[in-house]
């Protein structure tokens, strides 16, 4: 949109060239928006590039307790990272939070546009039953929402254990959160519940846009139900796919609440740690501030690498 | 529109920042001598969980008030954030308490960067060698007192005692008679209720488990030179370290992740959950546990299930439940962790005079047996008799007598918080080496020790 209006701008501003009282007069206020967003830009740079200037010089420091008590932070340049891809900890804590996020975000992915599609085909009354649900779940928040999910998983008198042993199979006292791999089926059962209504309606949305006369058309063309899937109403609403899922992975790369609030109730913490977790204990839990800011920034470089790609490809769309 | 929005928007911000700024420069004006008016004045104490009560917080509020006319404004932080926000808020003299408690073990770690103001002169008046010694020690760096004493706590074993005559076994004069009485326990599981411990320890609950490396002379970690050392793998460590894997294979069935809270709810007959007995009279849900090992105000949780109020309340009866100090290798109380608060200054307080004035407060007689009332240990010596003569107070005074405090390293609070002795306890129980589990946790743990 505004691109939009600087081009014209620009061409009217070349077709009167010769006057220059005109072009005088069109440039002046010209000014004005670029004065008018100096706060904004102010704000920006305060809040946003203030918090990662530090946290880029932070990490090439060591930054303990005492540094915090103010004592000079001495440079211990790459030092951190260094230590960091050295530790193979630090790399298994990656790979964990690597295959959490996928493995969560395509779930997620999956039930949110099977909701959807169910929302696109149900009547209105159950489709407002459906919503309303939805939102529920989404407007939770998510510390009341974790003390539900631990009390349900409780090892000793969770309705989840309560359900199975009463069905007959042998789940008393079972302990979920004790065994890694239980643990992260649980931590992705909470996650993906809590992001199923934002896909959900995102896609939703989306299907709103898939015109119902070419799917008329395809289905007197005699194309199965998958084949209209797969075939029409994807690549119609792959943009609205794309976005929701490169933010489901990003979301999913940076939990920590969820499985901050699960460590609390249970598992041992190092072989439960994800990389948010992790930054906390280094941080705020040990003190060790540099180190703590250097995987930060080795995540956000993380972060940027797996959107980069979609991000070019939304780029891409836009322009054509 | 947007743009407008966007101005708005901008304004709005920048309006804020500006405000923000002006609110941070205006606070900076007061004096810092020791002054004890404090008229229209106010400082904040921090107190951590509730273990303070009220009745104590309403006198320290007044009692300020008489003697320097000021506000006292009390804020209570949870134990589990508190060094986060004494990380954070400590060095920062507008965000910083004027005083706050913190637990004795979290103390060296912030007295050692500087963070407590030095309170050294006050130290006679305020108790001087009457003071709780070893607490004293956890807030001195050097010859200076930083922090001192605000009270102390114990732990000790809470028993069924039903279920102990129904197994047979009696009251433990030592460490191996304790060892062996909960194994009976697990091994007859005289209530029949499935997955029974004779004594609940949880996998990490490293606070109470601590107490048999103790008692068997092993240690946390030994100072030399001013260089700490982790010492799980020490001989002594060691012992302790067998019985303890011996208790998680025979008595307890507690998860092997289970931490040190709320232990008490597998010690009671129903714990709040309707209809739960009706439907099966003969096997209460909560109760799962013989003994546990819990800081003493747990007694307030366990008792026959009443109701008052729409509240479940417990009554404490003598005949069902009974308390013991663990018994040590030599029949005297074994040493176990001591709980506790230390208190202090901090540096960056801008009405130290009025901090210091509440100090005198809090370490007066009356104060220091309002303490004791409540079953808080005073810091003041003096004052234990307060404590009273009830089984709880003898439990507390018999096992804080023997009670060893965690290392007064300048890590030590990095250890806390990276969980690595709870990850330590949770792996005894299915260790093929105890020797190697121990060295392996040692070398992780040495280094913690002496960061600053």
């Amino acid at each position: 949109m505004s691109v939009d209006t600087a081009r014209a701008i620009t061409v009217s501003e070349l077709s009167t060239q010769p006057d220059a009282r005109v072009t005088e007069r069109r440039r002046r206020p010209s000014f004005t928006p670029y004065f008018l967003i100096i706060p904004s830009v102010a704000i920006l740079v305060i809040a946003m590039g203030y918090p990662l200037v530090w946290q880029i010089v932070t990490s090439t420091q060591h930054f303990g307790l005492a540094q915090q008590f103010g004592q000079p932070a001495p440079f211990v340049w790459f030092d951190n990272y260094i230590k960091l891809a050295a530790d193979p900890y630090m790399w298994t804590v990656i790979l964990r939070s690597l295959a959490f996020c996928f493995v969560t975000a395509a779930v997620t992915m999956a039930l949110g546009t099977l909701v959807a599609l169910l929302m696109n085909v149900v009547n209105r009354v159950i489709r407002i039953v459906i919503q309303i649900s939805l939102l529920l779940a989404w407007a939770m928040p998510v510390v009341a929402a974790m003390t539900v999910w631990n009390w349900l998983f409780d090892w000793r008198r969770g309705v989840v254990n309560w359900i199975l042993t009463s069905i007959g199979l042998p789940f008393q006292d079972h302990n979920w959160l004790q065994d890694p791999i239980s643990f992260f089926f649980v931590a992705m059962i909470i996650v993906v519940w809590m992001s199923v209504p934002f896909v959900a309606f995102s896609v939703y949305a989306g299907l709103t846009q898939v015109s119902g006369e070419v799917l008329e058309a395809a289905q007197m063309d005699g194309a199965t139900a998958s084949q209209r899937f797969f075939a029409i109403i994807v690549p119609i609403i792959r943009p609205v796919l794309g976005i929701v899922l490169l933010l489901q992975v990003i979301w999913d790369l940076r939990v920590f609440t969820q499985i901050k609030l699960l460590q609390d109730a249970g598992s041992i913490a190092s072989e439960t740690n994800l990389l948010g977790t992790y930054i906390y204990q280094l941080g705020t839990g040990s003190s060790d501030f540099g180190m703590a800011s250097a995987v930060s920034i080795f995540v956000l470089v993380l972060t940027v690498a797996i959107s980069a790609f979609y991000v070019r490809n939304m780029l891409k769309e836009d322009e054509s | 529109m947007k743009r407008k929005l966007a101005t708005v928007t901008a304004v709005a911000l920048a309006s804020a920042l500006a405000l923000a700024a002006c609110s941070s420069g205006s606070g900076t004006t007061t004096g810092t001598g020791a002054s004890t008016d404090g008229k229209g004045k106010t400082i904040t104490l921090w107190l951590a969980g509730a273990d303070t009560p009220d009745v104590l917080r309403t006198y320290l509020k007044d009692e300020f008030k008489k003697e320097t006319g000021g506000t006292l404004n009390i804020q209570q932080q949870d134990w589990g954030d508190l060094v986060t926000k004494l990380t954070t808020s400590l060095p920062d003299a507008n965000n910083t308490p004027d005083v706050t408690e913190m637990g004795n073990t979290q103390s060296p770690t912030f007295t050692n960067v500087g963070a407590f103001l030095d309170i050294s002169d006050m130290y006679k008046q305020l108790g001087g060698t009457n003071l709780l010694q070893s607490f004293v020690d956890a807030g001195k760096v050097g010859d200076k007192n930083y922090t001192l004493p605000y009270y102390f706590g114990s732990r000790y074993m809470f028993i069924r005692k039903d279920i102990w005559a129904t197994a047979g076994v009696a009251v433990p004069t030592t460490l191996d008679e304790f060892n062996s009485a909960v194994a009976t326990i697990g091994a007859k599981n005289p209530a029949g209720v499935a997955n029974f411990s004779g004594f609940y320890l949880g996998g990490q609950d490293w606070r109470d488990g601590i107490s048999w490396i103790f008692a068997n002379g092993g240690d946390i970690a030994t100072v030399k030179n001013g260089k700490w050392t982790a010492s799980l793998d020490s001989a002594n460590s060691l012992k302790g370290l067998e019985q303890l894997q011996a208790i998680y294979k025979t008595a307890s069935k507690a998860p092997n992740d289970a931490k040190d809270s709320n232990q008490y709810i597998y010690l009671n007959d129903d714990d709040a959950i309707p209809g739960a007995t009706t439907a099966d009279a003969a096997t209460p849900v909560s109760l799962a546990a013989a003994t546990i090992m819990a800081p003493g105000w747990a007694h307030w949780s366990i008792g026959t299930k009443g109701e008052k109020d729409g509240k479940v309340t417990r009554t404490w009866d003598d005949k069902t439940f009974g308390v013991f100090a663990l018994p040590g290798v030599d029949g005297k109380p074994a040493p176990v962790f001591a709980g506790g608060s230390n208190i202090g200054i901090s540096a960056k307080s801008k009405n130290p005079g009025l901090a210091k004035t509440l100090l005198t407060i809090i370490f007066s007689k009356t104060y220091q047996e309002m303490l004791g009332k409540n079953g808080l240990g005073p810091a003041n010596s003096q004052y234990v008799s307060s404590l009273g003569s009830d089984e709880f107070a003898k439990a507390l005074i018999a096992s804080a007598s023997n009670s060893k405090l965690t290392p007064a390293a300048p890590g030590w609070a990095s250890v806390e918080a990276s969980n690595v002795l709870e990850e330590f306890f949770s792996k005894i129980k299915d260790a093929p080496d105890l020797a190697a589990l121990a060295k392996e946790y040692d070398a992780k743990i040495t280094p913690m020790l002496n960061a600053k």
